[in-house]
């Protein structure tokens, strides 16, 4: 059979891999899509089962996933096995490094929720001094939300923030509960905003359905699972890559794909991996460097509406859900850390067996005492980009296809343990204004990592010697290489990062595709 | 049959569309649960019957619920734990042998020999309101982790489920090809 030629080669299929392909596709560019995982026929591979059907009656298999938390024993068949992909940390330094090796990536199993981030981002340096500016401006970039959040078909509502900017919704229109009322009131009278949560909505809101299927529906996009990619190979008379070495994860076949242009949407650490792995793109010796994410405080309080308890609650007093953008260092300037962080908050479940100091029959009363009376808020920081955090290639240990692991090494400092502290006093002070009874209040970070929204690593900047990256996503190294997901970051919000990088993904497309029509790729 | 007829035989058979277009129905099958009984056998008699006895008391029958030991909830934890990592088995067998030991102390007898009154002194860590910070007491820290895994095992079992008349349904993935 002779060997088929490509345009580009995409390695990865999730959100910026897919919209990659999306975008190129349609624009009848022929694309091959390469993903280290398997595909999935969601409506066949995923069945009904009840929970003491399982062989350990819903925990999931002792030790099989000790880095990823939000593994139960329902979905761990999605999650990347550890065992094969392993990583390395300093044992003081825990990172949780949460993946999944499926055609669609992680937003196969995503949270949703649909964000834009700001100029209190993009220009961040311009607020506060720290670190460095992205290279493009929120109006570069705004275009690219519109045409992202009707593909993904975004709920929300519009509320005229600066530091978090409306979008193309469909508009929720729903009212708040009275619980709610209370704490947005609450929230109101101390000059803290709110706002619907904004999150794509649809049975499933996947690459795996939203994008992939148009790219395929051109003609122009082959995909192939189960090709584990090994390292970009480049030609040496050129020094542009020319494709990759990639290794069948079933028979363990070595293979080369070559193209014209190659696109690496990999996720954030794999394809900072890759890179470091191939040795190229990496003059400026930042590669694997300026790792941040998202810090949570999972139920930084948790709390009860005392009216609600023993079902005695009025109608509407209980339910529904908000969030609160980021505040701090907007008008005024916070006492003890720069940037700021947001919450989600939800009225109605039932707070756990944990919260009651009980057991026996008396722990069984108060829960059912207080079923649906719980409110319940999780804080999201943003964690500033330091170039001590950072990535690089283990020296002894390799996955399971003998390509080398990674080494990560991120902690966070106290810009990110004060602004916890201030969330957590903060949502106390409005609960109880808001006439609820919180039972619990703390400022415990989860690991960096465990949010899966880790950015960074592969940055973009107009100056080659301190980013990796061009604003166009592409390699000041290499011009017919692109990094095209959450690595390319220079700062993050405490928005989470989807929909900002389907964006840029959609934008270093269209600009790919301007680019190879010219004759300049 | 000889080798030979059945090399034969196998290119009719692939030919065959009839044979293509046969359905074969599939056949309904259990979860291990519902054979037999389990065999405990990681814990010792002493430690097991520690936390049987603590089991009845985190989560008694009540009403027309079974409760964690109708559950079977002391003998899936013995699986469980036998399975977990070396860490959550010190956990367990730790703190099982440690309310033997304080029910020795003051009562001169095992914990499984308690009366009510009598494990609950024992079991006063429990009424500390519960904080995100695990306690540095390690008896504190298995007794949290206990009476979470005693209400899980309980609440996920065929018992619990069929009794409440919840659903007790998820989605499950299966393996990737």
């Amino acid at each position: 059979m002779p060997v088929p030629t490509y345009d580009v080669l995409i390695i990865g299929s999730g959100a910026s891999g897919g919209m990659t392909a999306r975008t190129l596709t349609a624009k009848g560019i022929k694309c091959l899509m390469l993903d280290a995982g398997p595909t999935i026929d969601y409506d066949h591979d995923r069945v009904s089962r009840r929970v003491y059907e399982l062989p350990y009656r819903g925990f999931g298999q002792p030790g099989r996933f000790p880095h990823v938390t939000q593994a139960d024993e329902f979905n761990a068949n999605v999650w990347a096995d550890e065992k094969q992909n392993p990583y390395t940390y300093d044992p003081a330094d825990p990172y949780y490094w949460v993946r999944v090796r499926r055609i669609g990536g992680k937003t196969l199993v995503w949270g949703r929720a649909s964000w834009r981030m700001s100029d209190y981002e993009f220009k961040a340096k311009d607020h506060d001094g720290f670190g460095d500016n992205w290279p493009i401006s929120y109006s570069e970039l705004a275009p690219y939300y519109d045409k992202c959040e009707p593909i993904f078909h975004v709920s929300g509502r519009k509320e005229g923030l600066p530091q978090l900017p409306d979008g193309v919704f469909i508009e929720d229109t729903s009212t708040d509960s009275l619980s709610l009322t209370r704490f947005i009131k609450a929230a109101k009278q101390r000059e803290i905003p709110t706002t619907k949560p904004r999150r794509a909505t649809g049975a499933l809101a996947s690459s795996l359905n939203l994008l992939l299927p148009d790219a395929v529906a051109t003609g122009n996009l082959t995909v192939v699972p189960n090709a584990v990619v090994r390292r970009l190979t480049v030609d040496k008379k050129t020094g542009l890559v020319d494709g990759a070495d990639f290794v069948d994860r079933h028979s363990r076949e070595e293979r080369h794909a070559g193209a014209r242009i190659v696109v690496v949407g990999a996720s954030c650490l794999e394809s900072t991996r890759l890179l470091l792995n191939s040795g190229i793109a990496n003059s400026s010796g930042v590669l694997g460097h300026y790792l941040f994410d998202q810090f949570y405080v999972k139920s930084t309080v948790q709390a009860i509406v005392p009216e609600a308890r023993d079902g005695k609650g009025a109608p509407g007093l209980m339910g529904g859900s908000g969030y609160i953008p980021r505040f701090r260092n907007i008008d005024s300037k916070a006492k003890d850390f720069i940037r700021g962080y947001s919450v989600d908050f939800g009225s109605g479940g039932t707070p756990g067996a944990k919260y009651f100091p009980l057991y026996g029959e008396a722990l069984q009363k108060a829960i059912a005492s207080h079923g649906g009376t719980g409110f319940d808020a999780t804080t999201m920081g943003s964690v500033l980009p330091r170039i001590e955090n950072h990535v690089s290639i283990d020296p002894v240990v390799k996955d399971a296809w003998g390509i080398p692991a990674l080494h990560i090494q991120a902690r966070y400092t106290d810009n990110e343990f004060n602004m916890a502290r201030d969330a957590m006093n903060t949502l106390d002070e409005l609960c109880h204004a808001a006439g609820f009874e919180v039972l619990e209040k703390h400022d415990q970070m989860v690991p960096p990592g465990e949010s899966i929204h880790e950015l960074g690593t592969c940055r973009m900047g107009d100056n080659p010697k301190s980013s990796v990256l061009n604003r166009w996503n592409q390699s000041h190294d290499v011009k017919n290489l692109f990094v095209v997901d959450g690595s390319s970051f220079v700062v993050g919000g405490s928005q989470n990062p989807t929909l900002t990088i389907l964006a840029l993904a959609m934008r270093a497309s269209d600009y790919m595709a301007e680019q190879m029509r010219a004759g300049n790729l | 049959m000889k080798r030979r007829q059945l090399l034969q035989s196998i290119p009719l058979l692939y030919a065959s569309p009839a044979l293509f277009a046969q359905s074969v129905a599939r056949i309904d099958v259990s979860a291990t649960d519902v054979a037999g009984k389990p065999l405990p056998g990681f814990f010792s008699p002493t430690q097991l019957a520690a936390l049987r006895k603590l089991s009845e008391l985190m989560l008694p029958a009540i009403g027309g619920s079974p409760g964690a030991i109708d559950a079977g909830a002391p003998e899936f934890l013995d699986f469980l734990v036998g399975q977990s990592t070396g860490p959550v088995q010190t956990l367990y067998r730790g703190g099982l042998d440690s309310l033997n030991a304080r029910a020795t102390a003051k009562h001169g007898k095992a914990f499984s020999a308690l009366d009510a009154a009598q494990a609950d002194a024992i079991l006063s860590p429990l009424r500390q309101a519960w904080t995100w910070k695990e306690p540095t007491d390690s008896f504190a820290v298995f007794l949290r982790h206990a009476k979470a895994d005693i209400l899980t095992a309980t609440m996920n079992s065929r018992e619990w489920i069929t009794a409440s008349q919840r659903g007790g349904n998820g989605t499950y993935w299966l393996p990737p090809e």
